[in-house]
């Protein structure tokens, strides 16, 4: 074998086993690099109540109900799914609307309602002009698998 | 939220880093290759 | 494969190549920064915050390309012993960097407005942390030794062995659930409205042709470099 075959081959081999644990790396950490809990994970995620984690997903259409003191809101996380009350108190995000995504930090009160203390809008990976937002939102042919399709 | 100041500071920010590039690039490669010409006139 | 290797020849074609792409690349990039800035529709959710996406995102895959650049300009060298591949990789190595740092800082300017933060520690955010941080690592090997011509094996194998980074920070809005929205721009098609997709594509186009001029000014500056030391020994020695 000529030396140049030689430092092909390793290379290949090197590059091959880099990979190899990347992938390993990276399928090992599924679940420990998730920024948020979905619904559907938090739900089979046995998570005891006033432990404090992250929840994300779609704001469900129709669900925010605001509060008499204006202050206080409760709203429905959705994924493609499962659903998951949330009640927030303070001031949201210009982004956080219905049918948007959105990612709560709370914890789990004990009847299983999602308290969150703070709210981050999510955008999704569509981008419409504002013009076209209405006929093309609910046409979306070219949306992708966002979390509610 | 007023949405200006931070589109204008992330212009802001990609034209003086593009700028610094260009310019450092452009001068080291000035500086060098004029004095390996000088250096090849030598003697 | 060597038919570029002579340093002669190759700078036959960088010389009028350099300007040419400096010159394009600058008028792309301007037109497509103008075009951005002032004749795009406003976003439904986002409002005008949409325009970052024209530096953001060409920023963000030319830092990522930059590294892709520098592993495959990597193997070259080692294997074929390609006497302008350490060149080339080590002089896309601080305009990447920069590119890179373009991309955290607009993003971060970004999710202000949008998110309601400047940072979050999810895996796109964090893997294309990690891509400046390797960015640094490299630039300080290659620089660590003192002869400026030497292309360093140990920064060549740094540079592959980093590239396992990049299908993270592609893969990171899939694999994981992530503050980050997921990729809109993928082989299978692209979900931005053409308003905004048309410009991005020629500010893509536009950075990238900039990027090459960069790389070719400096790998123009390392060469000379070599040239002036490789005098200067001769010199000392008669």
């Amino acid at each position: 074998m000529k030396p140049k075959h030689q430092r092909l081959l390793l290379a290949v081999i090197a590059v091959a086993a880099l990979v190899g644990a990347g992938l390993i790396a990276a399928s090992a950490l599924r679940e420990e690099a998730s920024y948020f809990y979905t619904p559907t994970t938090l739900a089979s995620a046995n998570v005891e109540p006033g432990k404090a984690i992250r929840l994300g997903g779609m704001v469900q259409k129709g669900s925010i109900v605001r509060g008499s003191d204006g202050v206080s809101i409760t709203f429905t996380v959705q994924d493609q799914e499962r659903s998951q009350k949330v009640a927030y108190r303070g001031i949201t995000p210009d982004l956080f609307v219905e049918g948007s995504g959105v990612v709560a930090d709370g914890r789990l009160r004990p009847d299983r309602v999602f308290v969150a203390d703070s709210l981050l809008a999510k955008h999704d990976e569509n981008y419409v002009p504002r013009e076209l937002a209405d006929i093309d939102m609910s046409a979306a042919a070219h949306t992708k698998d966002t979390l509610v399709p | 939220m007023p949405h200006a100041p931070f589109i204008i500071a992330s212009f802001a920010v990609t034209g003086v880093c593009m700028t610094w590039l260009v310019v450092s690039s452009y001068l080291s490669m000035r500086r060098a290759e004029a004095s390996a010409a000088e250096l090849k006139d030598r003697p | 494969m060597h038919r570029f290797a002579n340093p002669a020849r190759f700078l036959r074609i960088a010389r009028p190549l350099t300007p040419a792409l400096f010159l394009l690349g600058l008028i792309l990039t301007l037109a497509a920064c103008i075009w951005g800035l002032f004749f795009t529709p406003t976003e439904r959710l986002m409002g005008d915050t949409v325009k970052i996406i024209f530096v953001h995102v060409p920023a963000a895959w030319l830092g990522m390309g930059g590294w892709t650049g520098i592993a495959i300009a990597s193997i070259v060298q080692l294997v074929w012993r390609h006497p302008l591949a350490g060149v080339s990789a080590r002089a896309i190595a601080v305009p990447g960097a920069t590119f890179a740092a373009i991309c955290l800082i607009t993003g971060s300017i970004w999710g202000r407005p949008t998110w309601g933060t400047w940072w979050v520690w999810d895996g796109r955010l964090t893997s294309m942390l990690v891509l400046f941080f390797l960015y640094l690592g490299y630039i300080a090997l290659s620089n660590a030794s003192s002869d400026k011509g030497d292309t360093s094996r140990v920064a060549a194998v740094f540079g592959i062995i980093g590239a396992i980074n990049i299908p993270i920070i592609n893969r990171s809005v899939i694999w994981w659930e992530s503050q980050h929205q997921k990729a809109s721009i993928t082989l299978g098609g692209s979900s931005i409205d053409s308003a905004y997709l048309v410009p991005l594509f020629v500010a893509v186009v536009g950075f990238s042709l900039l990027f090459g001029a960069l790389v070719l000014m400096r790998m123009r500056a390392a060469l000379a470099e070599m040239r002036i030391e490789a005098r200067m020994r001769r010199m000392a020695e008669g």
